[in-house]
This record gives C-alpha cells, structure tokens and sequence, in this order.
C-alpha cells in the first residue's frame, strides 16, 4: 500500500464536509464542485477526478446526499448531486462538531490569544 | 477533442468495476474531463498542455481503488467480466467500421464455406460412411490373388458357396454375413415396368451389422435356408419415403421383382444404403433367390464356386486383430484351394477395413478416392490461406489507423498482453461470424454440387452432422487466430512517443509491412493464375476430347438397354422378342441399321482368363484379360465400328455351326505379332471349346473415352446367349426425335421389359467425360474464387500504400507531376506485382501439367491458348483491382493532402 502523502489527512477527515457544505444552497455537479474547492480555497484545496468521485459514491451510498442523471439542450447529460434530509442533518451535525474541534484546537495551541 | 471515455475506461479496466457502476462512475468521469480541458483549452492552453493537465486527473487511482473497494467492486468472475467486455469492444469497434466488417467476413465465409463443402464431403465419404453401431469391428472378407495378397492387388468377389464354407468354418467373427453390389431389377407394376436396383444378402446381414428395422422385420434364419423358398424384401428407408411415398401399411405388401412376387417384410434404418458410400439398392432380398433374380449366366451362382458375386462383411470377435483374422481366413482359402482346385486354385482370402468395401465391392477404389479427397482439401485450404492473407492485409493497413489508439492505450498503462487479448478477441470474432455465414455458403455449395447427381433416394446424402459443425468452428476460430496474429502483435508493438506525434504516420516506416504484405499477395496471383491455367488446359481438352475418334460413331447413334431375362421371359420367348424389336424399330423411318450387343459403349465388361491357342500361360497372374462383347447380326456397321479384315458375323454362325469369334486389331498385333490372326483359335473361360477368329475389327474404346488400347473379343448372340442386351440403333440423322419412337417399339413388343439409359451417342460421349468436366467445374469455381480474393488483396494493399503516400503523392503533384503521370506510378507499383505472380504460376503451372498430361485429350501443358487466356482473364481483374486506387491517388488535391497533417 502506497503511503499517504502528508496533508492528505486533513483533507480526508474534511473532505466530506466541504462537499456537503457545498451541495447546503443548490445541487450542484461534480466539475462544479471540485472547481468551487479550487477556488474557494484559493487554489489551495484541489481533488483529483479519482478521489472526488468515490467520495460522492460513497456519501450516496450512505444516503446523505442523491444523485440524478439530468439533460439539458446542447449539452451532454450530468449528474447532479443534492443534499438528503438525512444529509442536511449530517451537514449540521459535521459543521456543529467541525466548530467545536476547531475551537479546541485553537484553545490548545492557543492561537486565539496570540 | 480526446475521446476520454476510452482512456479512463482502459485506465481503470485492472480495477475490475462492476460493469454497470463502471458504466456510470466512467460517463461521470469523462465528463468531469471533458469540462476540465474546455476550460484550460479556452483560457488558452495549447491542446498539448490541456490534454496533459487533463489526463494529469487520472494519475494517481490510489483513491479510487481504496474507496470503491469496499462498494463497488466485482467480487471474482476476472476471467469472464474480461472476455465480455473485450467482447463488448469488439462489437463497438466493429459497428464503427461497418464496410470494412462486411469485407472481411464475406472473404473469409468464402473460404470457409469452400472448406465446409469439402469436408463435409469428406466427412460423408470417408470418416463416416457407414451408419451401424461399432463399424469399427466389421471387415471385408474377399478373394484375391494368392501371388500378391500381401500388397493391394484389387480384392475379388466370393462365390456364394465359399461364403459359407468361411461362415462355418472361421474362428475369428461372432458372425460373418454376405451381400452383392446393387443389380438392376425390374419392379412390375400395373403401368410400365420401374428400374430399381437391389441386393442380395445372407440372412444374417442385418444382424452382423447390428442394425434395427425402421418398420417391420429383417430377414428371419430360415428365409436364408431353402433357395427359391422365401420371397421376402426388406426396403431402403428413402424408397419407402419416396417411391412409396412412406405408406404406414408397406410391410406385408406384395412386390412383383423381375417376375417374382416378393413380400415386404420390413424397412431398413434411414440413411443406410447398404455396405456402400455412394449408391446402395432399394430393396434387398435373401441370396437364396439368386436364382430367381440373375441374368442366365448367373444363376447358378449359389452352387457354382466359380461365380463369385457376393462380398463377406463380418463383426470381428472381441480381442480378434484384423492380422488374426487375415491368417484364419487365409488357412481356409487354402484347405478350399485343395478341396475344390478348379475353382479355388491361386485364391486366397483377405479381410481388410470395411471401409475399403464401401467405396466397390471388387476393384480397389478407395486410394484414388482419399487421393483426390486430399488434393480437394489443399485446395480450399490454400484458398482459405489466401482469404486469410488477405484479411491479414487488411487489418495490418488498419493498424497503421490504430496505430494511435494503441499508443495511447499503451501510455495509459495498458499492458501489451491485455492489447494483443483485446485485438485476438477482434478477429476471433471476426472469424467466427465469417464461420457461421461460411456454413450457409457450405450448405449452398453442397446442394449444387448434389444438383449433379440424380437425387434418387438410394445415393449418399451428405451428413451436416455434429463433426461438420465442430470442423467448421474450429476453422473458423484458427482462422481468426491466424489472420489476426501477426497484426495484433505489430500493433500492440506501437511505439509510443512516435506514434503520439501525429507526423509520425505519414513517414514510409513501415517497409516491413508492405513487403509482407506484397509477398503474399505475389502467391496469390501465382496460385490463381494456376488454377486458371489449368481449368483452361481441362475445358480446352474437353473441346478436343469430342474430335477424338473412339473407333465407333456417335453422330447418327442411339442405344437402349432392355433385360427381357429379369422380366420373367424364358429364352426362347427372349430370342422372339430381339428379333420382333429389331424388325419394327428398322420400319420407323429414319433408321438405318438395327442391332444388339451386351455392352453399352464406353461400359465394357471384362473377362479374364482368355486362352490363345499355342500360348502356355506360365502363372495364375500371367491370365490375359479382356473385354467380352456378344453381339447380334449387323453390329459393327450399326455401331460404327470397321472390321479390317475377315468376315462379319453371319446367319451360319448358329449355335450347333463351329464356335467362331471376331477380336480386335489390339488382340491380334499383341498375340500374332508377325502372323495372320484369322483362323486362329481362342478360348474363353468357362467354355468348353476353342472358337476361331474369323474377322478382326478396328480397336475401339471400350470402358473410357480416349484410353490406352484393351483387348476386345466379339462374340455372335447365337452362341453366346445372352437375356440382357441393349440395342444399337443407327439413324439417318439426328437421332433425337427417335428416342421416343424406338422405345414405343420396344414396350409393343414386350410391355413388361423395363428400357433403361436410353442415350444418344453425344450423350454417351458427354456421360464418357463427366470425370474431366467435375475437375473443369471445381476448377473453374476455385480459381475464380482464388482470383476474386486476390483481387480484393491487390485493391487493399494499394489502396492501403495511396493512403500512406498522399503526402507525397501531394507533393508530387504540387511539384507538377500530371495526374496520368501519378495513375501511372501505382498502376507499375501493382501490376510489377501481378506479373511476377503470374510468372511464377506459369512455372508452376508448367510443371503441374507435366503430372496432368496423361489426363488431357490432345491439348499440350503449355498450350499458349490456355495460358494467354488465363493470364488475359487475370491481368484484366488485376487491372481493374489496381486501377481504381490508382484513379484515386491521381485525384488527391495537393493542398488538402499537405495541410492535412
């Protein structure tokens, strides 16, 4: 198994928020969303094709968020991802426990008073 | 734009996806990608930098794997998920080229369906010719010469009483039975009389063979006891079917036979046609009817050892070799030979391999038979390696096409073994679905090659059976595999970083190929030219074959063959009726001369054992044969043959007058070589006195046309009395519009006796060349097809060079050159190719007709018609086949073919 670069551990125990937080104001496809990361975090944050994906498949495994096949005209079909009432609570649940690990994080280190 | 969904689909293929989430997850990807490189390209990335950004995303599938572990992924079908998805691809791949698909099947289904015809043949013939359970343990038991039973000297009949001397005493078959090849019958029924055609068989015949009737019973132990006893029948299966259209209620019905009335007992298994490969009887009866059922000459057969008519077929005990039972049988010829030494002296017994019975009872046909079996089967093996070459051809100038999407595969990190799978899996398909058409074209040939046969219910039909099905798969998947080798792996050796750089292709760097390609195309040309060369030399033969004097005339004769003896007519009655014919047929006008004769031309019987008075004959194999032909008063000048010297037969040549014979100039020269032949004495076998020649006539053809001289002895009809004769007419003109006369003549003068083969004398000629125009018509059709299939070779492998070279051609042609300047460089560039193919083939064809020369009328091997026939017919396809590429390139634009790369 080939060893996991460093920094990637961050992303992945925040990864499922990102995406989540994300999918909050509308459904959005998958381009979409790894473009907004990029851009959000200043270039900072990027997911590869090959990760992004499994993680979608796997929050709609669990049923947090849906996934629909949809067509427009002059434009190849996509599949747009929303957030499930389940998913909605899990968000809430993922920023309540994200805020509060921050905190105590900043607590420790204290960053906060520097 | 790069098709992505091919890159991720090759890229993640290891992974091994369930197929329909792969589907999905793969579409998702492709256009995550698609986006992506749209958008880099518009913020004015070049292509190069897009594409390598873009397939940058597909780096590392660590993630993927780790993370559709756990969901997604197939649980173990590896091996059969793989084949259907390179299954898949095929049938992709294969829809995006549908006119080059339609190509390569059509050549290949017809070679392989010439292949099918041929082996089902085969197959019909000789691997399986005889439907009885375990025809493994049955052998032939026949008489031979006791000098050289070692070695193929053609097997004898066994005289019935023989037969039953080796049925009593051997120790070696559980059970050994007898039959007789098919005889003419005449079946009476209350219209005019039918031929058909009938054996006769020892009680036990069906039982050695292990057989179950159809319908009814097979003969019973006592019906083979008592001659004359039990007119009983059994009835080939598709006579019942069509003669007597399969009634229900057949067994007990009556059959008058050649006078007799015979019960039908039961009906043989379907498709037995006795121990016989080609043609079997209708009916079989007991051979204790003989009597009944022979020509006069026979009838004694049952009693006489000296009248051979039946073949021994014996099970073999168990454990038994077929040597052990050659000594047994052999050390009862022997004790015979000392019991009865007039008959059975310099005879000894041989088993042999049923399958050499089947193909003749006497006569040993079986060799020329697998012989020409063997030619046949190279013959459409070699044009099955030229479609293959061919469709080899094709797929190495599609490779150049793909040349691309195998570097790019490779790059993704496609292994080479899984491209060479993926590009066998290709034309395996191929060859299959060219197979299962080739079965059809097998089938179709099949039918017209039994379209000349008479489709009687007693001949062969051919059996597409499980073996033809299994020959034909397994041609056809080799035929994939060969075909699509060398392409696959010349293909999957792409290389990459060249072939990536697009200009890569139109350099001339694949030499290899081309010349390849060229040699096999060269054998082609040559292979064709010699089947062309020779079906000219054989139909040029055929033309000659009819100039050629057979020693009779043809022009103005027609002959009818009549069995009054079979018919149930004694002789006396037999004797009025050849005369009663005679004199009404030589009333209908436009008849010239009557006559009688027991032999049909070209179908002479021969006798051996011919004594020449003052000749000591010094061994048994030292016997002289020749044919034997009893004719009635004004023979030789209805047939046409010339008597040179002597006298005719005339009215004194009674029966009690002095026995006299007429022999042919052959039999004269070979015997009295410095002196007169008239007045000599000869002695046939069986006779009891000398007779003397009183005439010699010119020598003539007597089994086949144009054959080497054969002794011939002329009897007269009075003393040598015969109940089955044909009659000779002679006619004015064209004897045509008699064939129906002088048969209303003879049913008027006995409407119980059956008139067979009725021919005109052009019809006994074109029946005397049918073996010659078989070879000229397979010929013909495969060399055609040979060219036809060169043809198609000739056109890809130019077509295939105008495309690599449009560049050049372009630049060319920029520079100046004239469009008829350009047809000409590739007109040279192929036909350079055909001529030396047809130099080649005419070598080869020289030598082969030095093998053929024997079998051609009067045509030299290297006679310049046939050859410049056939190198016109080939160069004129040839042309056309270079001719159309060549107008191509000669059309190419310059400016389109520079920009174009």
């Amino acid at each position: 198994m080939p060893p996991t670069p460093p920094g990637q551990e961050w992303k992945k125990g925040s990864a499922e928020l990102l995406v989540l937080s994300l999918l909050e104001d509308q459904p959005r496809h998958g381009y979409d969303i790894s473009k907004l990361i990029q851009i959000r975090s200043g270039g900072a944050l990027r997911f590869h094709v090959t990760s992004l994906y499994p993680l979608l498949h796997r929050l709609e495994k669990q049923g947090l968020i849906e996934g629909l096949w949809v067509e427009k005209a002059d434009q190849r079909r996509r599949r747009y991802y929303k957030l499930t009432p389940q998913g909605i609570a899990e968000l809430r649940s993922k920023q309540q426990s994200w805020k509060d690990f921050v905190a105590v994080v900043n607590r420790v280190t204290g960053i906060e008073h520097a | 734009m790069p098709d992505w969904k091919n890159l991720i689909r090759e890229r993640i293929a290891p992974l091994r996806l369930e197929a329909t989430g792969e589907a999905s997850l793969i579409e998702e990807v492709a256009q995550h990608l698609d986006d992506l490189y749209r958008d880099l390209r518009s913020g004015g990335a070049s292509h190069e930098e897009a594409y390598r950004n873009t397939i940058g995303e597909l780096d590392d599938l660590y993630p993927l794997q780790a993370n559709l572990e756990r969901n997604q992924r197939m649980p173990k079908h590896d091996v059969t998920e793989g084949v259907w998805r390179d299954l898949r691809y095929a049938f992709r791949t294969m829809r995006k080229a549908p006119v080059f698909t339609l190509f390569v099947v059509l050549t290949l289904a017809l070679g392989i369906g010439a292949n099918t015809t041929v082996f089902t043949l085969i197959n019909t013939l000789l691997l399986n010719p005889l439907p009885v359970p375990d025809s493994a343990a049955l052998a032939a038991v026949q008489t031979a010469e006791a000098e050289r039973t070692a070695k193929a000297s053609a097997p004898l009949p066994i005289s019935y009483a023989n037969l039953k001397d080796y049925q009593a005493r051997n120790r070696v078959f559980l059970s050994l039975a007898g039959y007789t090849s098919p005889r003419v019958i005449t079946w009476q029924t209350h219209g005019p009389s039918q031929r058909l055609f009938g054996e006769l068989v020892t009680g036990n015949y069906f039982s050695t063979l292990g057989l179950i009737p159809a319908k009814g019973r097979f003969f019973l132990p006592e019906e083979d006891s008592t001659p004359g006893g039990h007119a009983v029948a059994v009835l080939n299966y598709g006579t019942w079917q069509t003669v007597f259209g399969g009634a229900d209620d057949i067994v007990g019905k009556p059959l008058r036979i050649n006078n007799v009335v015979f019960t039908v007992v039961g009906v043989a298994p379907p498709k037995f046609i006795g121990v016989n490969a080609v043609f079997g009887p209708d009916v079989w009866m007991p051979a204790t009817m003989a009597e009944q059922l022979l020509p006069n000459e026979m009838q004694s057969a049952l009693s006489d050892r000296a009248k051979a008519i039946f073949v021994g077929v014996g099970r073999l005990k168990p454990g038994v070799s077929r040597a052990q039972a050659q000594a047994n049988v052999a050390a009862i010829a022997a004790d015979l030979a000392r019991e009865d030494p007039a008959a059975n002296d310099g005879h000894t017994a041989t088993v042999s391999p049923i399958r050499e019975a089947i193909f003749g009872g006497n006569g040993s046909t079986f060799a020329p038979i697998l012989f020409a079996s063997a030619v046949l089967l190279i013959v459409v093996g070699i044009v099955l390696l030229i479609a293959c070459s061919n469709v080899a051809n094709l797929l190495l100038a599609r490779s150049a096409a793909r040349q691309q999407e195998m570097a790019v595969r490779l790059a993704m990190g496609a292994s080479r073994s899984r491209l060479v799978r993926q590009l066998l899996t290709e034309s395996v398909l191929l060859g299959l679905l060219s197979g299962i058409l080739g079965m059809c074209f097998g089938y179709a040939g099949l039918r017209l090659l039994l379209g000349t046969l008479p489709g009687t219910a007693n001949f062969m039909t051919p059996k597409l059976d499980a073996t033809v099905l299994a020959f034909a798969l397994i041609v056809s998947m080799a035929t994939g595999f060969i075909f699509g080798v060398i392409p696959a792996f010349r293909s999957s050796r792409a290389n990459v970083t060249e072939a990536l750089k697009e200009e890569a292709r139109t350099t001339g760097g694949s030499r290899r190929k081309v010349t390849l390609a060229s040699a096999l195309l060269v054998g082609q040309v040559a292979f064709s030219f010699l089947l062309l060369v020779t079906a000219a030399l054989f139909l040029r033969s055929i033309g000659r074959a009819y100039d050629i004097d057979p020693g009779f005339q043809t022009k103005h004769l027609a002959v009818f063959m009549t069995n009054p003896g079979p018919a149930g007519y004694a002789k006396p009655q037999t004797k009025a009726f050849y005369k009663d014919v005679r004199e009404r047929v030589a009333r209908l006008p436009g008849v010239e001369s009557v006559s009688w004769a027991t032999n049909l031309p070209l179908w002479g019987r021969t006798v051996n054992g011919l004594q020449v008075e003052g000749r000591q004959a010094r061994s048994q194999a030292d016997k002289i044969t020749t044919i034997v032909n009893t004719v009635d008063l004004d023979y030789f000048e209805t047939a046409g043959v010339v008597i040179d010297r002597g006298r005719e037969f005339a009215n004194i040549d009674q029966e009690a007058a002095a026995p006299v014979a007429i022999v042919n100039e052959k039999l004269a020269r070979d015997y009295w070589p410095n002196g007169e032949a008239l007045g000599k004495r000869i002695r046939l076998p069986g006779e009891p006195q000398m007779r003397q020649i009183v005439g010699i006539a010119r020598t003539a053809n007597y089994s086949n046309w144009a054959e080497p001289p054969q002794l011939c002895v002329y009897l007269p009809l009075e003393q040598n009395y015969s109940d089955s004769m044909a009659l000779y007419v002679r006619t004015k003109g064209d004897p045509e519009p008699l064939m129906n006369p002088v048969q209303r003549e003879i049913r008027a003068a006995g409407p119980q006796i059956l008139v067979g083969s009725p021919r005109t004398g052009r019809e006994i000629v074109d029946n005397g060349l049918f073996q010659a125009k078989i070879v000229v018509t397979l010929l013909t059709v495969f060399g055609l097809l040979a060219l036809g299939l060169a043809s198609i070779g000739l056109y890809g492998i130019l077509a295939y060079s105008v495309n690599r070279r449009k560049r050049e051609i372009g630049l060319r042609m920029a520079l100046g050159a004239t469009q008829g300047s350009v047809l000409g460089l590739i007109l040279r560039q192929g036909m350079s190719l055909v001529l030396t193919g047809v130099l080649i083939g005419f070598a080869a064809a020289l030598l082969i007709g030095r093998l053929l020369s024997r079998m051609l009328y009067g045509v030299s091997a290297s006679d310049p018609i046939s050859v410049a026939g056939a190198a016109l017919m080939l160069l004129a396809v040839a042309l056309l086949a270079c001719y159309l590429p060549a107008r191509g390139a000669s059309r190419v634009d310059p400016l389109v073919a520079l920009r174009e790369e």
